[in-house]
């Protein structure tokens, strides 16, 4: 069943890298840990955005509400039942995925930049909701204090749980990337017209998309909700919604692990850029304008370009 | 769940109002939008910025000025030419090298905008809340129906039908307007006439974000100005113009009046979610009217 | 096999097909030829569905098959090529042709077995067929012009249509290349036996292969008939023959 799906030198790269992260936590200070499980979340929500946004070509403008939904998922399942946390971890992705069709549904039938407009319309009537509704959502105050299983509470253990999960989230998503589905999803970004004359129901593919992906972004929600332990209305807010997009960008939305390291280097620059001065976002919008003006393609992108050439000759093994 | 339970004709009629004075704002800064949308193709995000940067401009012109009524007017001529300019400088120094790329990178180059004018804003008036006040003639409210009604507001309802008219003006009886309209519905064949395009959308561009400094300006007496308003304008403003109709400037004034009068009627019915009427009003016109209420340039 | 009744199609007031008719039977080739502007692309866009006639019938196997949304006249057995390249500019061609053979397969909502390993013979057999084997790993983007247009001939195979239609298939093309996919046509239509719609402004080309030929103009079907008929005909004559028509030199 994995057979073909990646050649062995990138294989054994993913499992010595993984096998690294998994000794980390022996030596690496507390913060460095928090970063980094805070860096796999991120990149599960900005690569599950990407399945629709780089892989389907559908402008999810709105990705971010999903996160949000599956953090509040998972929060007020743990806060408002008396039922065991994990559960919260099945709901949280489940919630999402059904916020995702019902969305879905309306946008479908409009393309491109209506598509994303709609998208934010309605997520942002999502937010508004939670925003107000203090009795059950807490409001702007949002929710602190969810109580996670006690195995995973601690940094150490958070970290684990958010490295496997993420694991497990990216192998699945690499997998319908490179399946027939993900392929048909190709087909669709570059040519909808084309993928519904060879016989493919476009709009039904494109709301299945948006189902995964939306469960996916439902996954990170709740990793998020574990690791910070609090859950708040700007998760669902459209300005991430749009860094999102900056991340898949940054890191080259052709490619898979692109937004992985986009999520990481915005994520490590806040960061630190943030130790130094209040104005990150100054240098984040700075940063957007050059990658846009110079590298369209993104960091992955540009240096696949680049050894592209040869490789290409090399594909014909087929 | 508290509906106000004092829902008279007087109440509603004052609602209508408010409702109304809301929507000449948000008029004001949908049709800039809608304008450079429908003509130039730029999803600018930036604009609520832009808006943020008039209603902050205000506040300084005036308090440059002593606060007093010639302040407030000259905050409201200056100010939005402030923001003109500064569209204009980054519409010739960047924008117009970018035309050709797709909606989704524009957008976000927009963006970018929008997070270093935020930054920008806090770098020069600091993170405080500022306020700008009214000249005297028009501060307090008069009574309708024995209900409050403030002078200013009823400033904004005559100032709302001007634009809108100047606006008319421009588009169908100035010359750019005209050739703005026509290289809206094809770029290509008024480049082939010999018009300069790229001069026509420079001005289209200053224009809109004019609209948007004015929005702000406009706005500045009414509330507090504060980091964040671009962030919940520009929302509000992208909704009206995709209801309406893309690059549709009687779109963007109906689409103005839905967003304006559900969101006061919402007040009126269930304060604590009026945030969400809008929202589902737009949410209803799109499941009929997926390209919107008035014929779009797209 | 086909049969178009008094197909209409407007826009905006221009009427692009006016009442035209059209007949094909198993196995045929039939072409469509007429001026630009004559409504040839948006006959065929009402056939396969990009377009919803105004009125008429468009019989597929004795069904009415008008106004049905392009992929499901697709799966009824009817592929198509455009005029204009349409193709995955950013996959490979090998991958190009194996969405057509998947979606045929039924296996577009396949979500975790690899696609590189599926379909993989049909998709072969395809491009070995077309002379495009050697560039399967190229990226379609990449194609020269010649060889996206045979390309799209390959994406509509991978359905395994009963009915194939192509839009100009030859437009734009260099003699070799034409000769090429002329010998093509032939092989599809000889070997395959299958049936052949297709316009062309070539008319060397259409009286080499066409069995039958229908000449359209100004949205209506003047006549439809053998060779024969339609280069003896005096309105086809009056209309482009004796003119100076472009598409006829």
């Amino acid at each position: 069943m994995f057979s073909g799906l990646t050649n062995r030198r990138t294989l054994g790269f993913c499992i010595v890298f993984f096998i690294l992260l998994l000794f980390l936590p022996l030596f690496l200070p507390r913060f460095y840990i928090y970063l980094l499980a805070l860096i796999f979340v991120t990149g599960l929500l900005a690569t599950s955005l990407n399945l629709v946004l780089g892989f389907g070509g559908m402008y999810q403008f709105h990705h971010a509400v999903f996160y949000g939904v599956g953090a509040y998922a998972f929060a007020l399942f743990s806060k408002k039942t008396g039922l065991s946390p994990w559960l919260g971890y099945i709901l949280a992705p489940a919630i999402a995925a059904l916020v995702g069709m019902v969305m879905g549904l309306i946008t479908v039938r409009l393309s491109k930049l209506y598509f994303g407009m709609l998208q934010l319309s309605l997520g942002s009537l999502v937010w508004a909701i939670v925003f107000r509704w203090y009795s059950f959502t807490g409001g702007d105050d949002g929710i602190h204090g969810i109580s996670v299983p006690d195995m995973i509470s601690s940094t150490t253990g958070s970290y684990y749980f958010t490295l496997i999960v993420t694991t497990v989230c990216l192998i699945l998503m690499y997998m319908i990337v490179n399946s027939p589905f993900g392929r048909t999803f190709q087909g669709i970004r570059d040519n909808p017209e084309r993928t519904e004359a060879v016989g493919v129901d476009v709009k039904r593919h494109q709301l299945a998309g948006l189902v995964i992906a939306s469960a996916f972004a439902g996954v990170a929600g709740s990793l998020f909700a574990t690791v910070e332990e609090c859950a708040f209305p700007d998760l669902l807010f459209w300005t991430l919604s749009l860094e999102l997009i900056i991340m898949c960008l940054l890191g080259g939305w052709f490619i898979f692990m692109g937004p992985m390291l986009g999520s990481a280097i915005i994520v490590i620059l806040r960061t630190f850029v943030g130790i130094y001065t209040e104005y990150w976002t100054l240098i984040l919008g700075i940063v957007l304008m050059l990658l846009i003006l110079f590298l369209p393609e993104g960091v992955l992108g540009y240096f696949q370009e680049k050894f592209s050439k040869s490789k290409n000759a090399a594909l014909v093994e087929n | 769940m508290e509906f106000a339970s004092n829902i008279t004709i007087a109440a509603i009629f004052q609602q209508v109002l408010v409702g109304l004075s809301r929507t000449t704002i948000l008029f004001i800064v949908a049709s800039g939008l809608s304008l450079v949308l429908g003509v130039l193709r730029i999803p600018n995000v930036a604009h609520g910025s832009l808006y943020m940067i008039g209603a902050f401009l205000a506040y300084t012109i005036a308090t440059l000025f002593g606060g007093g009524t010639a302040g407030f007017w000259l905050a409201l001529i200056i100010a939005p030419l402030g923001v003109a300019l500064i569209s204009f400088i980054a519409e010739r120094g960047l924008f117009c090298h970018l035309y050709e790329r797709e909606h989704l990178m524009l957008l976000l180059f927009t963006f970018s905008f929008t997070l270093v004018f935020g930054d920008l804003v806090k770098l020069v008036w600091g993170s405080d809340y500022r306020s700008l006040s009214a000249p005297v003639f028009m501060q307090g409210s008069f009574s309708i129906f024995d209900l409050p009604f403030p002078r200013y507001n009823l400033f904004l309802l005559v100032i709302g039908p001007l634009v809108a008219l100047g606006l008319w003006f421009l588009t169908n009886k100035t010359k750019i307007g005209k050739i703005a309209r026509a290289a809206a519905v094809d770029r290509e064949m008024v480049g082939a006439v010999g018009i300069n395009v790229s001069r026509v959308f420079a001005a289209v561009f200053v224009i809109g974000c004019f609209l948007a400094g004015l929005g702000g300006a406009l706005v500045a007496p009414t509330q507090n100005i504060t980091q964040g308003m671009d962030h919940a304008i520009i929302i509000e403003a992208f909704l009206i113009v995709i209801i309406g109709g893309l690059g549709n400037m009687w779109g963007a004034l109906l689409g103005a009046l839905i967003f304006g009068l559900t969101d006061s009627m919402g007040i009126l019915l269930w304060p604590q979610f009026a945030i969400v009427f809008p929202y589902i009003a737009v949410i209803i016109v799109l499941l009929f009217r997926p390209k919107g209420l008035l014929k779009s340039t797209w | 096999m086909l049969r178009i009744e008094a197909a209409y199609k407007s826009f905006d007031g221009f009427i692009a097909v006016n009442g035209s008719h059209l007949s094909v039977e198993k196995g045929e080739v039939v072409a469509v030829i007429g001026p630009n502007g004559a409504g040839k692309t948006t006959l065929f866009n009402l056939i396969t569905g990009q377009l919803i006639p105004d009125k008429g019938k468009i019989l597929f196997k004795d069904e009415n098959i008008a106004g049905l949304p392009p992929y499901k006249i697709c799966r009824k057995g009817i592929s198509r090529s455009f005029q204009i390249v349409n193709i995955f500019n950013r996959l490979t061609v090998f991958e190009n042709v194996q969405i057509a053979v998947l979606s045929h397969q039924k296996k577009t909502f396949n979500l975790f077995f690899p696609a590189k390993n599926l379909a993989i013979s049909k998709t072969r057999d395809i491009l070995d067929s077309v002379g495009l084997i050697d560039k399967a790993g190229h990226i379609s983007g990449t194609l020269s012009h010649g060889d996206q247009k045979v390309l799209e001939m390959a994406i509509a195979l991978g359905n395994k249509p009963e009915l194939l239609i192509l839009d100009e298939p030859t437009a734009g093309m260099s003699p070799e290349e034409t000769a090429f996919t002329l010998s093509l046509m032939k092989k599809l239509s000889g070997e395959l036996g299958l049936t052949i719609l297709f316009c062309e402004h070539d008319m060397e080309l259409v009286f080499s292969i066409a069995r039958k030929i229908m000449v359209m103009q100004q949205g209506s079907t003047i006549i439809q008939g053998n060779p024969d008929e339609v280069k003896n005909n005096r309105q086809v004559q009056d209309a482009y023959l004796g003119g100076s028509d472009e598409c006829f030199k």
